[in-house]
């Protein structure tokens, strides 16, 4: 296999343009999620808005494989959910502890990919860029992966598989790849936040990234997926300014083969305690038979 | 004198050729992409028509003050640039430019730049400020349009657009160098006096030493004139200033702190509140609101609420999304844009929705003098409230750019909003003013 490419996302410069979003639907001819697409009969009608910031996407789908996230973090709860216990004081001074995090979310493209591991046909792939590709011919569509993805990459759609749809994610612009060309997200970043590249070159660009923001005084910088610990690597892994949790990111995800021994295990000691329920219930009968039927006690 | 006003179905920027110039005064020739729908046509087409109309109305004039529309030079069709698309009578916006490039005009010969123009009629040119647009190269002995050139360089990229006047990408750029000629700082190096580089003086004869731009960037300066140039009191325009005033478009050459002249206001700036405030001016309590400000008191519908009315006791700003260009009536129609940002709202506190009782996405009314509108509201602690003189002012935010039509629609933002202009050159200030909102 030839070097591994991937995405290098620091979330320090993104500024929540959405034109990752916008050039991912262009070049993948992606429609837009709408209540009515255009037509000759009408201009179309958008979805309403979602209220979550400046989210309107609100999460991966089959035509969304980008996703921007705004997370609005504070000390102080959200608004709705405890009334009693919303702040009045704006002089409160832990609303200065407001962060306005924007991370551009995409498929990781993980070393050891679960939904890889679960594909029952081999659609999923590997390619020579080490990046994780779904043949949608060879889908049937069986949905595995859309549960064994720990990040809720994948979503099911289009007209595949006889019109029952396939799986659908990010491809990191495979097509765009074998030409020589970057990913259409990274092209279009304003501000380089998504980095494309060798795995190998991002990685160390990342480390330096994060040493300067420590020496400039922001310690909770940290890299998510740059190192082994999560799923062997992420093809497309993060800088972020807080624990992977606030970005809706799991800490410590994994490959759904690492539940086979254990859930063998499991099962076998289920098996067992049932069988031995069993033994005592029976026994327990007949001993509740010999204490109520004098007549037992005779046999 | 009694005017008509005509409606044209204008096209949009891609459907036609032509070049736009950004705040460095770069100007970049954008290609068209596609032809404009039906009867659509550009601002070039309509202007061109008009001219072709007028020189027909007078052809047969013999009214000496009508000679000049007779003699006007109006041809700027060129069919092969018109070949590809369905419009076969659009004007060559590169013929345009051209001409405002200047030429000499026995022979038609591009000039090299507007130090080559005549005040004696045999050159013409369009604008001086463009001049050199279209000068000839080697490559190019007839010109060619430097907007539409594309050569990335490090820092000034001389030959990426070109801007005005004379492709200098920085003005005043001879401030880069100290009163001797030698750069303030190596690595900041931009402008210099090269005392030993063979130069020719104005006069054409040769000499030594000239001033020289990095990377090809054009020295906002007489390029021959030594730093140690004495100034000629009595000299007139840029014999006036000595070797070491680069801000030769000032009279005195220097940099000016304040605008001892010309404003309306000013000499020094100073603070005023906006027309509209919840709280009078501290700094001018006598003044109060900006006594030059231009106002609009006998437009109709464009009543002002006074500082401090308790009726509209909160902040409105205004600003833009990244996901809408200019009045949204482009991007409102692009399904990828609009999904991104599909509604009209407003931004709110926390403390405000409680005051007021309003939950996240829920309709709201924005009163102000001039209108009422409705947009849902986005309730988030982004919003802080103000605490002025003891006193919670809340403020809320709203973007611009919704309308009535598009696949994203919804109230227009500026029906709420005052006309007040700066008084110097009426710069809408209004886009912040004062509201009430509640629950709709």
């Amino acid at each position: 296999m030839s070097d591994a490419y991937g995405f290098y996302t620091d979330t320090t410069v993104c500024i929540g343009c959405k034109a990752c979003q916008v050039a991912c639907h262009q070049w993948n001819e992606l429609p837009a999620e709408l209540e009515q697409q255009p037509s000759e009969h009408g201009p179309g009608q958008t979805r309403p808005m979602t209220g979550n910031s400046y989210d309107n996407t609100g999460s991966f789908s089959d035509v969304n494989w980008r996703h921007v996230k705004f997370i609005e973090k504070s000390d102080i709860p959200a608004v709705g959910t405890t009334p009693a216990s919303v702040s009045h004081s704006p002089q409160d001074p832990n609303r200065d502890n407001l962060q306005w995090l924007m991370m551009s979310d995409v498929c990781k493209h993980c070393v050891n990919a679960p939904c890889l591991e679960v594909c029952p046909t081999g659609a999923i792939i590997r390619t020579e860029f080490d990046s994780v590709y779904i043949q949608e011919p060879v889908c049937n569509g069986c949905r595995n992966c859309v549960g064994a993805c720990p990040f809720g990459v994948i979503h099911m759609g289009g007209s595949g598989n006889a019109g029952q749809g396939t799986a659908k994610k990010c491809t990191l612009c495979y097509d765009r790849m074998q030409h020589g060309l970057t990913p259409a997200c990274a092209q279009a970043c304003p501000t380089e936040s998504i980095q494309f590249g060798k795995i190998i070159d991002l990685k160390v660009r990342a480390e330096q990234r994060v040493k300067d923001l420590h020496d400039l005084g922001f310690p909770q910088a940290q890299l998510y997926g740059a190192d082994t610990k999560i799923l062997g690597g992420l093809n497309s892994f993060y800088l972020l300014m807080d624990q992977p949790e606030v970005y809706g990111l799991p800490s410590n995800p994994k490959l759904p083969s690492r539940a086979v021994i254990p859930s063998t295990l499991f099962s076998m000691g289920s098996a067992l305690l049932v069988a031995l329920g069993a033994l005592f219930a029976f026994r327990k009968k007949r001993m509740d038979e010999f204490a109520t039927d004098p007549a037992a006690k005779e046999r | 004198m009694k005017t008509e006003v005509f409606f044209l179905p204008a096209a949009a920027v891609p459907e036609g050729a032509g070049s736009f110039t950004n705040t460095q005064r770069l100007l970049q020739k954008h290609e068209k992409a596609v032809d404009p729908p039906d009867d659509a046509r550009t601002d070039l087409w309509f202007t061109y028509k008009l001219g072709v109309r007028l020189k027909e109305l007078y052809q047969n004039s013999s009214v000496p003050h009508d000679g000049g529309i007779k003699a006007l030079t109006w041809s700027y069709i060129d069919p092969e640039e018109n070949k590809p698309w369905r419009i076969k009578d659009e004007p060559s916006s590169e013929l345009v430019m051209r001409e405002i490039n200047g030429y000499t005009v026995a022979d038609k010969k591009v000039v090299k730049g507007f130090g080559d123009l005549k005040d004696d009629g045999t050159t013409a040119c369009g604008v001086w400020i463009y001049s050199g647009i279209y000068a000839p190269t080697t490559d190019h002995p007839d010109g060619f349009n430097r907007a539409a050139a594309r050569t990335p360089g490090q820092i000034i990229s001389p030959n990426w657009g070109f801007a005005w006047p004379a492709n200098r990408h920085i003005l005043y750029n001879r401030a880069s160098a100290d009163p001797a000629g030698n750069p303030w700082s190596e690595r900041k190096k931009l402008v210099y006096w090269d005392a030993n580089a063979p130069a020719t003086d104005p006069q054409g004869k040769p000499t030594k030493g000239k001033w020289v731009g990095i990377e090809g960037e054009v020295p906002d300066f007489i390029v021959t004139k030594a730093p140690t140039t004495p100034a000629n009191p009595k000299g007139v325009g840029l014999d006036y200033h000595s070797g070491a005033d680069p801000f030769i478009m000032k009279a005195d050459g220097k940099g000016w702190l304040f605008a001892p002249q010309g404003l309306t206001d000013g000499p020094l700036p100073t603070h005023y509140e906006p027309y509209e405030s919840p709280v009078e001016n501290m700094l001018y309590t006598k003044a109060g609101r900006n006594p030059v400000a231009k106002l609009y008191d006998n437009v109709p519908g464009n009543a002002y609420s006074p500082p401090g009315n308790p009726d509209y006791p909160i902040i409105l700003s205004t600003y833009r999304l990244t996901e809408h260009h200019l009045s949204g009536s482009m991007s409102r129609w692009l399904p990828w844009l609009a999904e991104l940002q599909p509604e009209l709202f407003v931004e709110i506190s926390p403390e405000l929705a409680h005051e007021k009782g309003i939950g996240n996405t829920q309709l709201v009314n924005i009163k102000t003098p001039r209108a009422t509108i409705q947009a849902k509201a986005l309730v988030t602690k982004r919003i802080r409230p103000f605490v002025i003189g003891g006193k919670t002012i809340h403020q809320v935010g709203m973007p611009w750019h919704w309308g009535y039509k598009g696949i994203a629609h919804g109230a227009v933002v500026n029906d709420l909003s005052a006309l007040v202009g700066d008084p110097n050159v009426n710069i809408h200030e209004a886009k912040v003013f004062v509201c009430q909102i509640e629950k709709a």
